[in-house]
């Protein structure tokens, strides 16, 4: 099987250039100054406890994590976003359109560039979480599923960026683009659950009555969180920390009032973790799919018209 | 050397092509931009083996009709069969048939030469020996054989457009469409674009070319198409196209004195029609033989007309292209006031 000619040429390019190099330093840096500044504060913490300092540096884990998150999530749209729209600044977009790479595998190759860019940076990274791991006492499989939510939430704000891109002209107006739709998952998503809350205190309209039990659907709102990023890393550092699951508290299964619809689906065991990620990575392949429709010129009709013709 | 069976490795030399005589036919093709149209009702074929001219005063349509044909554009109506098969249905099958030169060269940074070859050999599927091997015989095409490690931003324009032709050649296309190729390059590099054209042209290869530079285009190309305000006013083989605007026959007739007889003479004889007077020259288009021109010149002298030559007036691509294209301003001029004197 060949690598897609545009992975090859863009990680060819990028390892020339030096600001691979300036990127990796500044993530570094970035999650070397948050592990000191951790540090510091459990130490000054625990100056004068007896208790067991450890324990409290398991927490290293998940701000490390996130603080890499943020920083991917902030990195990779931006390289994404520019990925269409630079070809077209470039002026090399219409070539590469004449040649026999589909828009989607166009689209794809840079995906995974980009996927591969900000891997470059979790595995660069490897040394500083793994401390966390070493005085922290945690399970080193802990650190492979990072990694793979790290893949997860690149491969969400690269098909992001990606479509952002497709739609607009300049590489700028599609960073800004692509910023705004990662507001649009955060926000957008809580407000139903918000909704839900709102209502729930002032209607009794989605509550059933039926031998004396009161089935609630409102907690429905909340499967909008499934594609909220910021639900996802909670869910996933809550049950690594903890074991337990946040998700699992929406419904509630006993008691007077229970709650009904597909919400219970997703709310039992590890289902939400699963459903949610399935969630994202049929989110991100539609946004792939929505950009190669939108940068094939000939999109249209074109099917249509042959057959109109026989 | 290796070029020649690099060119016809998959037999597109147009005798071994059977069936198929023409490589592009463009049937009623419209292209319409909200009111405006860009392109109307354009239909014309582009034999196997010909260097295609396409000529037009900006916004004539050219560059659309070329992103039609290359399929970076969807047209509004029409059909385009590209080696026989239909390019709006089979886009696959014809961006193996197409290869497109446009008129900027954009530039990847930190890339060299080979790699820029093989990046986009890669794009069409091809094995990394296969795309080697053919990259040296193209780049010793087009003279860029000692080039191969150096970084493509770093070469001159020239160079840059010479290997986006050796680029547009690596699937070995059937169809090569180059957009205003020669825009931007100096002389030096103008003169070795016309030469590799030449040379593929020489090798079989069908080249679509669109060009400001009328004088080149006339010594490269076979055939024109000469476009205007979206219309194809005129195409076909270069010396057709000329018949049909010049006429067979325009005479100039070179003078001292006498204009006012000589034009009266001329106006004496059948099917002579004097087109323009000049302080030393007089132009006139007729239907006469050899025998018939010399016994009026000499009616001319006999009558005091001081002659010192006269010659048949030999039409350039840019007198025609004006001519054209002015006819076609007329006509427009000529519509608008018919339409201002019926309102």
């Amino acid at each position: 099987m060949q690598l897609n000619p545009i992975i090859k040429r863009d990680v060819r390019v990028q390892s020339r250039s030096m600001k691979i190099c300036w990127g990796v330093f500044v993530y570094e840096l970035i999650l070397a100054l948050v592990f000191f500044l951790v540090m510091l504060i459990i130490q000054e913490e625990n100056k004068y406890s007896t208790s067991n300092i450890y324990s409290t540096l398991v927490l290293l884990y998940p701000i490390l994590g996130v603080t890499q998150l943020v920083v991917l999530a902030l990195i990779v749209p931006v390289r994404t976003a520019s990925a269409i729209s630079g070809e077209k600044e470039r002026q090399t977009f219409d070539i590469m359109m004449t040649t026999s790479m589909t828009p989607f595998s166009i689209i794809l190759g840079k995906v995974m560039t980009a996927i591969i860019q900000s891997m470059f940076f979790v595995v660069a990274s490897m040394p500083v979480m793994a401390l966390s791991f070493v005085i922290g006492g945690m399970s080193w499989s802990y650190l492979f599923w990072f990694f793979a939510v790290a893949l997860l939430m690149s491969f969400f704000a690269a098909s992001i960026g990606i479509l952002c891109s497709s739609l607009c002209k300049r590489s700028v107006s599609a960073v800004i683009m692509a910023y705004g739709f990662y507001l649009v998952f955060f926000i957008a998503t809580v407000l139903p659950g918000l909704f839900a809350v709102y209502i729930s205190s002032y209607m009794t309209n989605f509550n059933v009555v039926s031998n004396n039990i009161i089935y609630t659907y409102q907690e429905n709102f909340y499967l909008f969180l499934l594609v909220n990023p910021v639900m996802y890393l909670i869910e996933f550092f809550v049950k690594i920390m903890t074991g337990e699951s946040l998700a699992n508290e929406i419904s509630s299964t006993s008691g007077m009032m229970r709650t009904a619809g597909p919400i219970n689906l997703v709310t039992t065991g590890n289902r939400w973790m699963i459903v949610s990620t399935i969630m994202f990575v049929a989110v991100s392949f539609l946004f792939l799919w929505l950009a190669s429709k939108r940068i094939n010129p000939i999109k249209k009709h074109a099917g249509k018209r042959a057959e109109k013709r026989q | 050397m290796g070029v020649s069976i690099l060119i016809y490795r998959q037999g597109h030399r147009p005798e071994e092509i059977k069936g198929v005589d023409r490589m592009l036919q463009i049937s009623h093709l419209y292209k319409n931009y909200g009111k405006f149209q860009a392109v109307k009702n354009l239909s014309l074929h582009i034999p196997q083996g010909d260097l295609f001219g396409f000529v037009g005063p900006n916004g004539a349509g050219k560059t659309t009709t070329i992103r039609m044909v290359c399929g970076l554009m969807l047209p509004t109506a029409g059909e385009i069969s590209i080696n026989g098969v239909d390019a709006l249905a089979h886009q696959k099958e014809i961006k193996k048939q197409i290869g497109y030169v446009p008129d900027f060269f954009g530039v990847y940074d930190n890339l060299k030469v080979k790699e820029y070859m093989d990046f986009y050999g890669s794009m069409y599927r091809m094995g990394s020996k296969e795309i080697e091997r053919i990259s040296d015989d193209l780049l010793e095409l087009v003279n860029l054989s000692d080039k191969k490690e150096v970084f493509v931003d770093t070469l001159s324009r020239g160079m840059k457009q010479r290997l986006c032709v050796a680029r547009a050649l690596i699937h070995n296309p059937a169809l090569l469409v180059l957009d205003e190729p020669n825009s931007g390059l100096d002389p030096r590099a103008r003169v070795e674009m016309k030469e590799l054209l030449l040379n593929l042209k020489n090798m079989g290869k069908t080249i679509v070319i669109s060009s400001h530079i009328l004088s080149e285009l006339s010594e490269m190309c076979n055939s024109i198409g000469i476009m205007d305000h979206g219309n194809l006013v005129a195409s076909g083989r270069i010396e057709d196209v000329m018949d049909s605007v010049f006429g067979n026959d325009q005479l100039v007739i070179t003078l001292e004195e006498g204009h006012e007889t000589a034009v009266r003479i001329a106006n004496e004889h059948v099917g002579v029609k004097v087109t323009s007077v000049g302080e030393q020259e007089i132009k006139l288009t007729h239907t006469m033989s050899k025998q018939e021109i010399a016994k009026m010149i000499g009616i001319m002298i006999a009558q005091d007309v001081l002659v010192t030559g006269f010659h048949k007036q030999e039409g350039s691509l840019e007198t025609l292209f004006m001519r054209v294209t002015d006819h076609e301003g007329e006509q427009k001029g000529e519509t608008e006031n018919a339409a201002e004197s019926n309102h």
